[in-house]
């Protein structure tokens, strides 16, 4: 290969290198209803088969996970010993799953959550069902240990949650016993620990004690009245005069759900009593 | 059917092989924080037997495609492609061997480096950070590599690829 020729390769590497890293960029900083449109032009089109097989195979892993604790019910003990304990927490959620389900009545889709191998899964979920099950923008998604998030895109047989991780996330909550009203955000971490949440805008006169339970306040048209969110676990910092802020063990994490609930009408009264007989 | 066009029908069918087992072995992995990335193999596998150009496109049409999965903050995941394809055709033409346990190393570091952009770009904080970066993307790039290894030793004759024992 001549110099020539070489020179000109490169430069047509160079090229289309600095195409892509511009297009990425405008990606990355342009208006994020370019992200959701491309997103969706893709999930619908390339990506149909290969979410087909994923939906497959999550629900194969469920079918496969159930068998494998009958198959060792009937093995030996030391057998059982090794491999129960993982399908017996599988099969614990997927009960609860149902119990919940039962207790909400009806109005709600259960879904099985798409992870994907990014670090950032978790702050959004792909989950398996779409607009043709009735699912709409901005239906909440629960599991059976308290909220996960909301519906952020429905497209026919698929949509993308946004989860409690995601740094856009906010809910009007309230402590158990209805005393204390506040806005739930994610909180970032500064000791590399687990994601936790943060119960903001609390007005200072109010104080809330440690292991007091958070739930969703209904307010704001998203989320219904009584979702558990998370468990207060400390103070992160009080504003003289003006408001505080508790720290918040998540309920749910929606890290490792494999199945959720989506509900899709609008729920009266509370759903307290249902999350609550709903923890194991 | 010539040579050239063979080779390519190979490519693509490993490259097709490895983005079903993405979607298809990848979820029935208990813990998917810890499961190798069949799509990032994928783009090294091509990008180390292509030109640095044609590596940061497939970078950029896989991370875009890993950014309609994940959408937490489309871009981030296309960036990060086409930095980790480019510098891992670039690095391939420069210093690689044809030694497996380079190209182990080449899988492990394209995942950890593929990682540690997305969560730059993503603003992950530092609770989300450090975590991934020191202990979840380890783990996962080293399953990773095992598993990429293994594809270029299964598949090496179909990727006309010279390996050292």
């Amino acid at each position: 290969m001549s110099a020539e020729s070489d020179r000109s390769l490169s430069r047509q590497d160079n090229a289309r290198f600095l195409l892509c890293l511009v297009l990425s960029f405008a990606f990355l900083l342009g208006p994020p209803s370019w992200g959701e449109v491309t997103g969706s032009l893709i999930r619908r089109s390339v990506l149909v088969p290969f979410l087909y097989l994923q939906a497959r195979a999550e629900d194969a892993r469920t079918s496969h996970a159930v068998r494998e604790r009958l198959t060792s019910e009937r093995d030996s003990a030391a057998y059982a010993a090794q491999f129960l304990p993982a399908l017996r927490l599988e099969n614990q959620r997927l009960r609860q799953l149902l119990a919940l389900g039962q207790r909400l009545g009806g109005g709600y889709v259960s879904a099985e959550v798409l992870h994907q191998a990014l670090p950032t899964d978790g702050r959004t979920l792909l989950l398996s069902v779409g607009s043709r099950a009735g699912v709409q923008r901005f239906d909440p998604v629960v599991s059976p240990e308290g909220l996960i998030g909301v519906v952020l895109n429905a497209e026919p047989d698929r949509s993308v949650a946004m989860t409690w991780a995601h740094p856009e996330f906010r809910a009007s909550a309230f402590t158990e016993n209805g005393s204390v009203f506040g806005v739930v955000a994610p909180t970032p971490q500064t000791d590399g620990g687990e994601m936790l949440l943060q119960l903001r805008g609390v007005a200072y006169r109010d104080t809330i004690s440690v292991g007091t339970n958070v739930m969703t306040a209904g307010l704001g048209g998203v989320y219904p009245l009584g979702i558990p969110v998370g468990q207060v676990i400390g103070l992160v910092r009080e504003e003289a005069g003006w408001q505080r802020a508790y720290l918040l063990r998540p309920a749910a994490s929606p890290m490792i759900a494999s199945h959720v609930l989506i509900l899709t009408h609008p729920v009266q009264g509370s759903l307290a009593g249902a999350f609550r007989d709903s923890t194991p | 059917m010539t040579v050239a066009r063979a080779q390519r029908t190979r490519l693509l069918g490993v490259m097709l092989l490895l983005a079903a087992l993405q979607f298809y072995l990848r979820p029935r992995i208990a813990n998917p924080r810890l499961a190798p990335d069949f799509l990032l193999i994928a783009l090294l596998v091509y990008g180390i037997r292509s030109r640095p150009g044609a590596a940061a496109v497939a970078g950029f049409a896989i991370g875009i495609i890993t950014d309609a999965l994940t959408p937490a903050r489309f871009g981030a995941g296309a960036l990060a492609s086409t930095l980790v394809g480019y510098l891992a055709s670039w690095g391939r033409a420069v210093f690689f061997a044809d030694n497996l346990l380079v190209n182990a190393g080449l899988f492990a570091g394209g995942l950890w480096l593929r990682n540690l952009i997305v969560l730059l770009a993503s603003d992950a904080g530092e609770g989300g950070f450090w975590p991934q970066l020191a202990i979840w993307s380890p783990l996962e790039a080293v399953t990773t590599a095992i598993t990429g290894v293994l594809v270029l030793v299964l598949f090496r004759r179909w990727l006309d690829l010279r390996l050292d024992s």
